[in-house]
C-alpha cells in the first residue's frame, strides 16, 4: 500500500524536484521508473538493496576515509534508484561543458605565456599574483594542442529554476569516474528489467576515450604508446579508481619509485627486463609532489627530473603541471568572462553568482550576510574548510570573518543553493534527497563528454553535503533517449 | 612488467598456496589423528614444526594442543603464516596489480578474504573446521581455474605460476622434514602397521595419497614415499615437478640464465637423492639442503627480477 501512494506523497519544496511535478505526478520519463519500483514490495526492494551492498563488498569498490582513528576502507555507498535526465536537455549541457573547458585551456596557455587577458583588463593581475596554484616552472611552456587540462570533472547543480549551474571546475586530479562506471555495472546486474524499459546512452566508452586522449600526447609515433597511470599508492583514497582505470586502458599502474628520468631526459619504468621508455603519464598525484627537483623536495611520490623531461617534450603529462591555476574558486568567477574573451561566445552554462572577498564591496556584503552564504576557500577540494552559513554557529561565523579579513583573496562566497532532489531509497522508504552531478570532460586534439556523470546524493534528510567523505552516496545517472 | 608488480604477483600466489596447503594439511592430519590408537597422544606440535614456527608459537602459548595449534594456524594475528594472514596479505597485494589480472580475480580474492575473515575466527568444532577449510580450498581452486581459463600466458601469469611452484616445493620439503620427527626411522625389523599408516598420512597431508597409490603402490613405505615426493615428474606437488615448472616459467621470462643455473643445480641435487638410505637416516639434513637450494633460487629471482632498477636508480641519480 505504502508503495502505491508513494509518488503522490512525493513532494519537497522549494528545491527543484527532478522526478515528479508539484502535484506529485511523475514526469513523462520517470513514469516507467516509478511504475517499476512501486511494483516491488518493501521486502523485495530491501532484498535488492542488500544484494547491491553484497555486490559492492565483493567487488571491493571502496574509498578511504581519513579519521583520527586511522584510515578506514568503506564500501561505496550506492543508491539503487537511478537519476533520469532527458537527452535533449543533456545535449545542451554537453555543449556548455565543451565550451567551458576550451576557454579554460586557452586561459591557462595565455596565463603561462603572453597574459593578454591580464593586459586587456579582463582578468585582474592581483588574482594571478596570489594564486597558490600558479607554477613559475610552467611559464613559457606550450604543451601539445595548447591543452593543459585534459581531464576535467565539472560539478553541476540544478537550482530551483530547474537550470544547471556550474559550481566548480576540477582541473587538478578529478576523481569519481570509476564510480560512475561501477554504478552502471551494478544496475545492469541487479535491475536488468528496469534498464530494458529505457533507451539509455552508454557510459562505458569512457576509458577508450581517455586512452585516445592520452595517446594523442605521445611524443613518439607508433600504434601503441606506453601509457602509465601514476598513483600516490595504495593509501590514497582514490586508489581503487587509479587501478581500475589502468586496468581498463591496459596501462601500467605505477608509483613514483617505479619511474626514473634518464640522462637523455626521457622517462623510464623499471621492469623485469630492464628499463622501458614511458610516453604518456596520466598522473593522479598533485603538482606539489610530482617532481622533488622542482616542487616539494620532500616528496616521495614523484619522479626526480619529470618536469625537465616534460618541458623538453620527451613525455606527455595529463593533466599538465600548472593546470591547477584555473582550478581556484576565485578564478572560477571569471570563467564566463573568459568564454566571451577567448571564444567570443555567450556562456551556455551559467555560474553560480559569486562574491569575491578581495573586492571591498563584495567583502562587506559577505561579512554582513555570513549566516546566509556558503563561504569557500579558493584552493580546497572535497568540501573541506567551508562555512555553510545557514547551519553555522556564531563562533564559526566569527572564525570565518577573521579568516576573510586576514586573507581576502583566499575566500569567495555564494548564496546557499537549493540543490535539486531525486527519489532515493531511505530508511523511511523512497524519499527525495539532494543531488549534484559531476560529468567528466576530456580534451586533447578533440573533446568528449561523458553521457551523464557521477551523481552524488546527500543521504541524510535535508542535507546538502554530497561528498562521500561526509555521508554522501551515489546513483547511476541515465541520459535517456526515450522509453521503450 | 614492472619489477614491483612482478614481486607482488609472486608473493600473492605464495601466500595463497600457503593458505591452501595449510588447510589441506590440517584436514588431512585431523583425519589421521582419528586413526591413531586411543592411548597415543597425537603430536599437534608437528604441525607447528612444518611451518617452522615453533619459537613464535611458544612465545604465545604454553602448550601445543588441538585448540591452541588450530587457533595459531587458522587465524592468529601473531602468526604471519596463519591462513587468515596469508589470505589478507594476498588480498592487499592483489589490490596493487588488479590491472594485470582478469577482473574477476580480484573479486575472487576479496570474496575469499571476506569468507575467511567471517568463518575462521573463534574456536571451530572439528566438523565445522573441516567444512570451512574445504570451502577455502575450493574457492582458491576456482581462482586458479579462473586464471588458467581466462588469462593470457604473459609475464604476469608466469610470475603467478612461479610463486605457486616455489611455495609447493617448499611445503613438500617441510612436510618430508617433519616426517622424520614423527616416524621412527626404519630399522631392519618389520614395519609396524602404524609406521605404514604414518607414511600414508604424509602423502595425505600433501593430497598425494590417491595418485601415489595409483602410480606407485598400495603400500606406503619410507623409501618409496620419499622417492615419489622428491622425484616424481608427474605429480604436481613433488619437488622435482615444481622445479621443472619453475624452469619452464623462466624460459618465458627475459634474461633467465642466472636463475636457471641455480634451479638446475637444485634439481640435480634432488635427482641424486638416494631414497633407500634417506629412509633409514639423514632425511632431516637432506631436506635442510633442499631448503637452502630453494632459498638460493628465491635470492636469484630477487636479484634478477624484483630488484631491477634499484641499481639503475643509484646510477641514474648519479648521472
Amino acid at each position: 500500500m505504502q508503495n502505491q501512494t508513494q509518488s503522490q506523497d512525493y513532494s519537497f519544496a522549494p528545491a527543484y524536484n527532478e522526478s515528479v511535478d508539484s502535484q506529485g505526478v511523475p514526469h513523462r520519463l520517470t513514469e516507467a521508473m516509478w511504475d517499476y519500483f512501486s511494483g516491488l514490495s518493501t521486502e523485495e526492494l530491501s532484498a535488492r538493496a542488500a544484494e547491491v551492498d553484497a555486490a559492492i563488498m565483493a567487488a571491493g569498490v571502496t574509498f578511504t576515509v581519513y579519521t583520527e582513528a586511522g584510515n578506514i576502507d568503506r564500501a561505496w555507498p550506492f543508491d539503487v534508484i537511478p537519476r533520469i535526465i532527458a537527452r535533449q536537455e543533456w545535449e545542451r549541457v554537453e555543449k556548455g561543458l565543451r565550451q567551458r573547458l576550451a576557454a579554460l585551456n586557452l586561459f591557462i596557455t595565455d596565463i603561462y605565456n603572453e597574459q593578454r587577458i591580464v593586459e586587456d583588463g579582463v582578468f585582474p593581475k592581483e588574482v594571478l599574483e596570489d594564486s597558490k596554484n600558479f607554477r613559475q616552472a610552467c611559464v613559457g611552456v606550450r604543451p601539445r594542442f595548447d591543452v593543459w587540462a585534459h581531464v576535467c570533472g565539472t560539478d553541476l547543480v540544478r537550482h530551483s529554476d530547474g537550470q544547471f549551474y556550474v559550481l566548480e571546475d576540477n582541473l587538478r586530479v578529478p576523481s569519481g569516474v570509476s564510480y560512475m562506471l561501477e554504478n552502471r555495472q551494478l544496475m545492469k546486474r541487479l535491475f536488468p528489467e528496469l534498464l530494458a524499459r529505457y533507451r539509455i546512452l552508454p557510459v562505458d566508452n569512457y576509458t577508450a576515450q581517455l586512452y585516445d586522449t592520452l595517446a594523442a600526447l605521445s611524443p613518439r609515433n607508433g600504434d601503441r604508446p606506453v601509457i602509465v597511470v601514476l598513483t600516490p599508492g595504495i593509501f590514497n583514497s582514490a586508489y581503487f579508481e587509479h587501478s581500475s582505470l589502468a586496468q581498463q586502458m591496459g596501462a601500467e599502474l605505477v608509483e613514483g619509485a617505479d619511474l626514473i628520468v634518464g640522462s637523455d631526459d626521457c622517462v623510464y619504468m623499471k621492469t623485469i627486463a630492464g628499463l622501458t621508455r614511458v610516453d604518456v603519464i596520466y598522473r593522479r598525484v598533485d603538482d606539489d609532489f610530482i617532481d622533488p627537483e622542482v616542487f616539494r623536495a620532500d616528496s616521495m611520490l614523484g619522479v626526480r627530473g619529470l618536469m625537465r623531461s616534460w618541458k623538453k617534450g620527451k613525455v606527455g603529462i595529463a593533466n599538465a603541471p600548472g593546470a591547477g591555476v584555473a582550478d581556484d574558486k576565485v578564478v572560477y568567477a571569471f570563467v564566463p568572462a573568459m568564454i566571451k574573451y577567448y571564444l567570443d561566445e555567450e556562456p551556455i552554462l551559467p555560474n553560480v553568482p559569486s562574491y569575491l572577498c578581495m573586492y571591498e564591496q563584495d567583502r562587506k556584503y559577505v561579512l554582513e550576510n555570513l549566516d546566509k552564504l556558503v563561504v569557500k576557500p579558493a584552493n580546497e577540494s572535497g568540501g573541506y574548510g567551508m562555512l555553510i552559513g545557514t547551519m553555522s554557529s556564531e563562533e564559526q561565523r566569527a572564525h570565518f570573518a577573521a579568516l576573510i579579513k586576514a586573507h581576502p583573496r583566499n575566500y569567495m562566497a555564494q548564496p546557499t543553493l537549493s540543490l535539486s532532489t531525486v527519489p532515493t531509497l531511505t530508511d523511511e522508504g523512497i524519499a527525495p534527497r539532494h543531488v549534484d552531478l559531476r560529468p567528466f570532460v576530456l580534451q586533447s586534439n578533440r573533446s568528449f563528454v561523458t553521457a551523464g556523470g557521477l551523481t552524488r546524493v546527500a543521504l541524510r534528510k535535508g542535507s546538502l553535503i554530497v561528498n562521500s567523505s561526509q555521508g554522501g552516496g551515489s546513483k547511476d545517472t541515465w541520459i535517456v533517449d526515450g522509453v521503450v | 612488467m614492472l619489477s614491483r608488480v612482478a614481486a607482488n604477483l609472486y608473493w600473492t600466489t605464495r601466500y595463497m598456496e600457503r593458505a591452501e596447503d595449510t588447510a589441506r594439511l590440517i584436514n588431512a592430519v585431523t583425519l589421521m589423528s582419528l586413526d591413531m590408537p586411543g592411548d597415543v597422544r597425537f603430536g599437534w606440535s608437528s604441525l607447528i614444526r612444518v611451518a617452522g614456527l615453533d619459537h613464535v608459537f611458544f612465545e604465545h602459548y604454553a602448550e601445543a594442543n588441538e585448540v591452541s595449534v588450530m587457533r595459531f594456524l587458522l587465524h592468529d594475528e601473531k602468526n604471519p603464516s596463519s591462513i587468515l594472514n596469508c589470505i589478507t596479505q594476498a588480498r592487499e597485494n592483489t589490490r596493487t596489480f588488479r590491472e594485470v589480472v582478469p577482473w574477476e580475480f580480484w573479486e575472487g580474492v576479496n570474496e575469499l578474504y571476506l569468507y575467511a575473515k567471517q568463518s575462521l575466527g573463534g574456536d571451530l568444532t572439528r566438523r565445522r573446521r573441516y567444512d570451512v577449510l574445504q570451502a577455502v580450498i575450493r574457492r582458491r581452486q576456482s581462482m586458479v581455474g579462473l586464471l588458467v581459463g581466462t588469462m593470457s600466458r604473459d609475464a604476469a601469469f608466469q610470475f603467478l605460476r612461479l610463486g605457486r611452484n616455489m611455495e609447493r616445493a617448499d611445503m613438500t620439503s617441510r612436510i618430508l622434514d617433519v616426517s622424520c620427527a614423527v616416524i621412527p626411522p626404519r630399522t631392519d625389523a618389520p614395519a609396524t602397521p602404524y609406521s605404514d599408516l604414518a607414511w600414508m598420512s604424509i602423502l595425505k597431508a600433501l593430497s598425494a595419497y590417491q595418485m601415489y597409490r595409483r602410480y606407485v603402490s598400495v603400500h606406503a613405505d619410507g623409501e618409496r614415499v620419499i622417492e615419489f615426493l622428491l622425484k616424481n615428474r608427474d605429480f604436481p606437488r613433488t619437488v622435482a615437478h615444481c622445479l621443472t615448472q619453475i624452469l619452464s616459467v623462466l624460459r618465458q621470462l627475459p634474461n633467465p640464465d642466472p636463475v636457471m643455473a641455480v634451479v638446475e643445480e637444485t634439481l640435480a641435487f634432488v635427482e641424486r637423492a638416494d631414497s633407500a638410505t634417506l629412509a633409514k637416516r639423514g632425511l632431516h639434513a637432506y631436506t635442510d639442503q633442499i631448503q637452502l637450494g630453494l632459498s638460493s633460487v628465491h635470492d636469484a629471482l630477487r636479484r634478477n627480477y624484483f630488484k631491477q632498477g634499484d641499481g639503475v636508480n643509484e646510477a641514474g641519480a648519479a648521472a
